[in-house]
């Protein structure tokens, strides 16, 4: 992440623009067109095949935002109806995924879970990169007293394992869906930080920034229109990946017994709520494990090829 | 002396025991056993390892899981036969006077605390001392109303004099609670000291406390004064108990299962059968007083109005939740006051509220809570019929308690409550939370006892002058204290019965606490431990007698 990425070429003003910053190496010129045009028996640029991985995890994801939009289209019950005589059953054609204790359909949990567990996903992946790019750009971006602290605060939090800063958060505020996103998001923002860090501080150094300093742009123009820009583009695909693995901290708070209240089909609290019966009704473990699983891999999977072609074009 | 232990006490009515063989002390039961073959080989010396569940902040307190583990350090005066009588321990005999106000106790010569200094009569006074004092919160709220003062009338002669008669003081007695410490201990040592190793005449001494992890406690090989209901007399069968803590359930399953501990406590109600059929000897005491039961908070709230009490009571299938989660081991408890293993059971108390949702629904109309939301939730003057069910996890409730309360939940809900579940971690129980007038609308908890004396513990007014903490319901009511009071000083056992199986039933009438299930102390012991057996007054282990085998 901290190589100089091609993002500069695709952001920078028109050319000709007053104050263009766009290195005269990649500056469209007229004609360029017809000397890029493939040649009269030039062998042709071979067609990529589409790409098999992004596009299942583009598909997964839509699946799991149709479950997290519309639960009663894939799944019509309540998650919540008992069944007393029907608990721990294994998985079957009437039933899925299985049943647990009260005889609760698992399926229709898992289902029924997704919004809560994508939301507490989103948002932690959300508060985790606000509170990252605030306090990389206070290191990167300020006079030497306020970069400073950032700096420390930064290394203060990374001092912290991830799962203890967001127990110590979740111990304050009280078990809630809130405390988890905010503890998810603290606990997880110091590593995204220095990358971010590392992303502005290689823009500030780079050519056009000089350039614009040197033709006299003001602060503000600058960090708004070059810095900025070029530096946080990157996080789309950060993000994407984030919200997979908040999902999968969440989770294991959750597991923990410090998310939300039952009867909360929330995926982190079904993981805890089954591990009682692990024994005797695996099924409840095993099942609500993979759901989470297969979201991060879609999602990481996702970001990573959003995150390839903003670097490299493809 | 006097100790009738009727036979609700069997814990009749359970599906359970039809079908499961073993012997039928009063509350508990050995129903299964893996001792098929000839009797194996004792084992002379060893460690007996233990899987417990929760780890309690001192050895020795007021709270069960505690008199669990100082029952092992600390003798009592009497012990609790298997029929429930009370037997010899320290002292060797007693009696009360003729107006009842007078007890005096015989003590035995030559028992000896751990420290050295002698188990004699002072010693006994001065622990009363301590308990009147509130040295241990539960013996105090037990003897305080009762006892005025204690002295020695010589070496082994303690006289107690109490304010109004108390038929059944020896009887309490014999609650692990009521473990002696070494007078010594408690002026010289620091409270810290105490709590980590108290001092008593036990078979066993505590030796070390990894905190988190396990206690270790030693025999002491010079201890003859095992109570009369001892399998064996003379010091332990077994050098040392190490005693370890391994909170979640499967786990504690699987260490048994592997080999790693040699028995566990509280089986989770779906691995009975698989265990029994494994071979592992199982046991189970229902545990007497009050048992997991609904508190509902008539001081402020939707369940200030006795209509909505019953309502929910009514809207509650909770014999069929508990059948499903319970699996036939955990029994339905329909008597919120007591459990079925108490004397003075009511069972027309236990049969008020079977489930009638539509009864539910005609209180809450009545009640003002008619008008029902989208949501289904009913309101009222703009407020929605909100419950706050706070309950602490892995504390007081285990996981089949959980996995009940759920239900309970979803019962609720569909006539019109919306029932907010807190489950909250066992620090904040020990931290006191959720425990004030303000916290919740209805609490679920227990509270052990021997007897239905815990009727006056639970529901003796809680009063600015004297105020009562363990009044889940903060109700007040004057007459009902009064007919616990009488009951507890009624020394005509038959009258006794009569005035505490009447305020049962006004607490069951105006739907002040109503019964979900009964508390259990369930314990499964491998194939190479023999004689462990659950001490018969709260259940707890008593490693006394036990001894491992090859």
């Amino acid at each position: 992440m901290t190589t100089p990425p091609l993002i500069p070429t695709r952001t920078a003003p028109p050319t000709g623009a007053p104050g263009s910053l766009v290195p005269p190496s990649s500056t469209p010129v007229p004609g360029a067109e017809a000397t890029l045009a493939p040649q009269a028996g030039a062998p042709r640029r071979p067609r990529r095949r589409p790409p098999l991985g992004p596009l299942a995890a583009t598909a997964t994801l839509a699946v799991f935002a149709l479950a997290a939009v519309a639960p009663g289209l894939l799944a019509p019950g309540s998650p919540e109806a008992l069944d007393l005589g029907a608990t721990l059953q294994a998985p079957s054609a009437a039933h899925w995924f299985g049943t647990d204790e009260l005889g609760r359909d698992l399926y229709t949990r898992v289902v029924h879970g997704t919004g809560l567990s994508l939301l507490i996903g989103l948002g932690a992946a959300a508060v985790s990169l606000t509170l990252a790019v605030l306090l990389a750009a206070a290191s990167a971006l300020t006079g030497r007293i306020l970069s400073g602290v950032a700096d420390r605060t930064i290394e203060i939090l990374f001092a912290f394992p991830t799962l203890l800063l967001a127990l110590l958060l979740i111990a304050t505020l009280g078990p809630s869906p809130l405390s988890l996103v905010l503890a998810v998001g603290v606990g997880t923002a110091p590593g995204y930080a220095r990358i971010v860090r590392g992303q502005l501080l290689t823009v500030r150094t780079s050519g056009y920034v000089e350039a614009a300093t040197a033709l006299g742009h003001g602060r503000r123009r600058i960090i708004g229109r070059h810095i900025l820009p070029n530096a946080l583009r990157p996080l789309v695909g950060i993000f994407t990946m984030s919200i997979g693995q908040s999902i999968v901290w969440a989770s294991s708070l959750a597991f923990l017994g410090l998310g939300v209240a039952p009867p909360s089909p929330e995926w982190g609290a079904l993981l805890d709520a089954g591990r009682t019966y692990l024994t005797a009704a695996g099924w409840l473990v095993i099942i609500p494990g993979l759901v989470i699983a297969l979201l991060a891999l879609a999602a990481t999977t996702l970001g990573t090829s959003i995150r390839n072609r903003l670097e490299t074009g493809d | 002396m006097r100790t009738p232990r009727p036979s609700a006490r069997i814990g009749a009515g359970l599906a359970m025991m039809a079908v499961l063989a073993g012997c039928s002390a009063p509350g508990t039961e050995l129903v299964a056993s893996s001792g098929a073959g000839p009797d194996p080989a004792p084992v002379a010396e060893g460690t007996l390892v233990y899987g417990h569940q929760q780890e309690p902040p001192c050895v020795y307190g007021g709270w069960i899981e505690q008199g669990y583990l100082s029952h092992q350090v600390l003798d009592g005066l009497v012990s609790l036969d298997e029929d429930g009588h009370v037997v010899p321990w320290l002292a060797t005999d007693w009696h009360e006077s003729a107006d009842h106000l007078t007890w005096t106790f015989t003590l035995q010569e030559g028992p000896t605390f751990s420290d050295g200094t002698p188990v004699d009569a002072q010693a006994i006074v001065d622990n009363i001392d301590y308990w009147l004092a509130g040295g241990n919160g539960t013996a105090q709220v037990w003897i305080g109303p009762y006892v005025d003062s204690a002295r020695a009338l010589d070496a082994t002669t303690v006289e107690v004099a109490l304010s109004q008669p108390y038929p059944r003081f020896a009887e309490n007695l014999t609650q692990p609670y009521f473990g002696l410490q070494s007078p010594a201990a408690l002026a010289e040592r620091t409270a810290e000291e105490n709590c980590r190793q108290p001092i008593g005449s036990g078979p066993f001494t505590v030796t070390e406390w990894n905190r988190g992890q396990n206690i270790v406690l030693d025999r002491r090989d010079d201890y003859d004064w095992a109570p009369a209901n001892a399998a064996v007399q003379g010091p332990a069968r077994v050098a040392r108990v190490d005693w370890r803590f391994i909170t979640d359930p499967t786990a504690r399953t699987a260490a048994l299962r592997s080999g790693e501990v040699h028995a566990i406590y509280d089986i989770q109600a779906f691995e009975w059968s698989a265990l029994e059929s494994e071979g592992y000897e199982l046991h189970r005491y229902i545990t007497p007083g009050r048992p997991q039961q609904l508190s509902f908070n008539t001081g402020r709230g939707p369940f200030a109005d006795e209509r909505v009490r019953q309502a929910f009571a009514y809207s509650l299938d909770r014999e069929s939740v508990v059948e499903a989660v319970g699996r036939g081991v955990i029994p339905y408890e329909g008597n919120g006051p007591v459990s079925r293993s108490t004397p003075a059971y009511s069972e027309e108390a236990a049969a008020r509220y079977s489930y009638d949702p539509e009864r539910a629904r005609e209180l809450l109309d009545a009640a003002g809570w008619s008008e029902v939301g989208e949501d289904g939730v009913r309101v009222k003057d703009g407020e929605r019929l909100h419950i706050d069910f706070p309950y602490a996890i892995n504390s007081t409730i285990n996981q089949d308690g959980a996995a009940i309360i759920q239900g309970l939940q979803q019962y609720a809900e569909e006539v019109g409550f919306e029932v907010e579940l807190i489950p909250y971690p066992p620090s904040a129980a020990a931290a006191g939370a959720y425990s004030g007038p303000e916290d919740y609308d209805v609490s679920i908890g227990y509270w052990t006892s021997v007897n239905a004396g815990i009727l006056l513990v639970n529901w003796r007014q809680n009063l600015p002058e004297s105020p009562n903490p363990s009044n889940a319901a903060f109700y007040n009511d004057p007459a009902l204290e009064a007919t616990i009071r009488e009951a507890n000083s009624a020394v005509d056992p038959d009258e006794q019965d009569a005035l505490y199986r009447q305020a049962q039933e006004h607490i069951a009438d105006h739907a002040l606490s109503i019964g979900v299930y009964d508390r259990l102390s369930t314990l499964a012991v491998g194939p190479h431990v023999d004689g462990l057996r659950q001490e018969n007054s709260q259940g707890g282990p008593v490693f006394h007698d036990a001894h491992l085998v090859d």
